[in-house]
């Protein structure tokens, strides 16, 4: 069984990259300025997952503003206004998509989406995107009246997303799917008739999609749906283990599934002990057979300050050594 | 027969140019031109002498005094002439910001660095890193200068434990953590570092402004409706029983932008929290912009049903005007909307009261104030409003009576 580390959203800007967004919202620094500093950190972030032994490297969405902004800028029938919704429990915000239409890809642009250019020569390349699922949950539906229909236009949608970034030699997909497992937002929570729809949305969504998909669940205990998980044609499924007990886990007979492991928690600052971990991965190991392991932070690392961030990628690094040692 | 649908602030009002401009290097007669504009506004009498005194000194220390004692004095005084029946504490001219303002005067706690919020907007995140205590008094400096000069009732805000606890890293909390679960670790050591900050900073200072004089406290928590959960709700819960225990003083909760849940769950809770006198929550940044009394019109409202359903049996701080920016459109004679401002009218306000006085039932529980504080509007918006806030208000008791 191989093991490797992987980026699982988006990274957390520098103080530098920070102070100079803030100078620029007030006027006393060009764009062009955060453009070259966004440009030199997505390359640092580049450096530091070579240097940790990456193998599918991500540009670390410095430039994204929030987890759905470059989905909703690339589909029709979906306008973003100027209200700002709570992200989960978190104390930060996403500008909430508004559904006017029906949905169908807009005008793409790969550049929103994947600095690919600074990607030279790194044949493994992922990206994160919001699921199907998460993604209707958290937007605002003022025109469709059957909400799987809205679903299956969402990932029919992000099929083309997904075309024109494998164009740009993107190989792995991790599909966000947080609402599967965590709605805080709603009075009561989904029931397996919904899961089925939002499982069949992401089945149509990588049916003939080209690439590696992983469905990430995270905030939220995945037990309940992890069966369900497990049929899903995709090459690996995501499991924040912050929220799910590895003993609630049902046990299963050879999975061919890779699974990536949330074992690190993006939204403490405490760094992880390494060895803690590789434990931890290990009893995931010895629970559920998986063909692959991929050890993750639970969701984006940008809920933690750059330098917190990037010390618990090292910490999962030398994790994985001591998992290799280990075995 | 007390006097129906008084108003009150809510808290924080802009930083003027010159406080905080002052607050970092000598200031220049320049600089106290805007204060000198608003000194005639406000009735500041001795503008001159506490100006010619802060270009003066030379001493650092003695200027920022200064220019903290004379911005709260306008803060205060702005309230009043607006016709505010409540003086807060000057529109917290003496905090650097709610959360940074108390984290700062925590021995054991320290800002990690900024994390990304949404577009180009962060905060500034603490981290417990051993057992807490408080280094010095937060509140009281800022309260004694505001005895000194509020004329009317003085409500001070603070913020909350829970908030103060949500929006931090637990660190050292968690890592003496030992149940197996990391789940179970996160929410042992929340409630540990809860109750921490419970006894060791906010019941020494509650009890500072106590002794000091102050006989209302307004607790800021708007972290509490983002955890709807059943056992973040208890927590919030009993760290607000045990912040209040024993103390001779009125309390009142500030809540405020909700998850899409709305007030439900806080609804649920609030019969549960001991001595709150009165829950202050916006709801004018969900209401339409329309004048009327029907449910389409103050569909923003709406939740006011839940607390009564509950059994909640305080008063209400009733937000009846938006302190964002507001882009949609105003109806006719509901206000005007200004650049990025809406002005609410008299008219409005007086509807939105009038609508939650069928809800709630008894007019005397009733207070008007904006969402939340005006500390992103300038101040002519914020006098604006306020003003007007004030109008709706004697229009609402004059429909009444």
């Amino acid at each position: 069984m191989s093991l490797e580390i992987q980026l699982a959203g988006i990274h957390p800007r520098s103080e530098r990259l920070i102070e100079l967004t803030r100078s620029y919202e007030r006027a006393k620094a060009s764009w062009s300025q955060v453009e070259v500093q966004l440009e030199q950190e997505t390359r640092e972030v580049i450096k530091l997952q070579e240097s940790l032994g990456f193998k599918h490297f991500s540009d670390g969405s410095l430039g994204w503003q929030d987890q759905l902004r470059p989905v909703t800028r690339s589909l029709k029938g979906v306008e973003s206004g100027t209200r700002y919704s709570r992200w989960f429990d978190t104390n930060t915000f996403y500008q909430k998509p508004i559904i006017v239409g029906k949905v169908s890809a807009g005008d793409i642009d790969p550049k929103n989406f994947l600095r690919a250019e600074l990607l030279t020569g790194k044949r493994g390349r992922k990206v994160t995107l919001p699921g199907p699922y998460t993604f209707s949950q958290l937007s605002e539906n003022k025109h469709y009246k059957n909400h799987a229909d809205l679903l299956i236009d969402i990932a029919i949608a992000e099929r083309e997303i997904i075309r024109r970034l494998k164009n740009e030699g993107v190989t792995l997909f991790q599909l966000s799917e947080p609402c599967l497992v965590y709605q805080p937002y709603r009075e009561s929570f989904r029931d397996q008739s919904e899961v089925d729809l939002a499982l069949g949305a992401i089945r149509s969504l990588v049916k003939d999609s080209p690439g590696d998909f992983v469905v990430q669940t995270y905030f939220g205990d995945a037990a309940p749906v992890f069966p369900d998980l497990l049929d899903l044609p995709v090459f690996g499924v995501g499991i924040d283990l912050f929220e799910t007990d590895i003993f609630s886990l049902n046990e299963q007979e050879k999975t061919s599934k890779a699974f990536v492991l949330g074992v690190v928690d993006s939204r403490e600052s405490f760094v992880e002990n390494p060895n803690w971990i590789a434990d931890t991965a290990r009893k995931f190991s010895e629970k559920v057979d998986a063909r692959e392991l991929v050890l993750a932070s639970n969701s984006d690392l940008k809920f933690v300050p750059q330098g917190i961030a990037n010390q618990k990628l090292e910490a999962l690094s030398k994790a994985s050594e001591l998992f290799d040692g280990g075995q | 027969m007390p006097k129906l649908f008084p108003v009150q602030e809510i808290g924080s009002l802009a930083k003027p140019k010159w406080r905080t401009k002052g607050l970092r290097q000598q200031l220049s007669t320049q600089d106290l031109s805007e204060a000198e504009e608003w000194a005639a506004k406000l009735g500041i009498q001795d503008f001159h002498n506490r100006a010619k005194s802060i270009l003066k000194t030379g001493d650092d220390k003695e200027r920022v005094k200064a220019i903290l004692e004379l911005s709260t004095l306008y803060g205060l005084r702005l309230f009043e002439t607006t016709g505010v029946d409540n003086d807060g504490v000057g529109g917290e001219q003496q905090r650097v910001e709610m959360y940074e303002h108390v984290i700062k005067a925590v021995q054991g706690m320290n800002l990690l660095g900024h994390v990304h919020s949404f577009d180009n907007k962060y905060f500034n995140k603490g981290v417990a890193e051993s057992k807490i205590s408080r280094k010095h008094p937060i509140y009281v400096p800022e309260f004694l200068d505001v005895k000194k000069y509020a004329h009317r009732a003085v409500k001070v805000p603070i913020t909350g434990p829970y908030t103060l606890v949500d929006w931090s890293f637990s660190g050292y909390y968690i890592q003496k953590q030992d149940a197996s679960s990391p789940k179970t670790r996160k929410i042992e050591a929340k409630r540990e570092f809860l109750l921490d900050i419970v006894e060791e900073i906010i019941r020494p200072e509650i009890r500072d402004l106590v002794d000091a004089g102050a006989s209302w406290i307004q607790i800021d928590e708007p972290a509490v409706t983002t955890h709807p959960e059943p056992q973040e709700m208890e927590l919030f819960v009993e760290a607000w029983n045990e912040t209040v225990k024993g103390f001779n003083c009125k309390f009142s909760d500030h809540t405020c932008y909700p998850s899409e849940t709305g007030y439900k769950v806080l609804a649920e809770y609030a019969p549960k929290l001991d001595k709150c006198d009165q829950l202050a929550l916006e709801f004018a940044n969900r209401d339409t912009s329309r004048l009327g009394l029907d449910e389409d019109s103050r569909e923003g409202y709406s939740d006011l049903k839940h607390f009564v359903d509950a059994g909640f049996s305080g008063e209400f701080g009733l937000g009846v005007a938006h302190v964002h920016d507001f882009t949609g459109n105003v109806s006719s004679g509901a206000g005007k909307s200004v650049g990025r401002d809406l002005i609410e009218s008299p008219e409005l306000v007086r509807d939105r009261l009038l609508f939650a006085t069928k809800i709630i039932g008894d007019p005397a529980k009733i207070w008007a104030n904006p969402d939340c504080g005006l500390r992103t509007r300038t101040w002519d918006v914020a006098f604006a409003k306020l003003a007007n806030i004030t109008k709706g208000a004697e229009l609402a008791r004059e429909a009444y009576q």
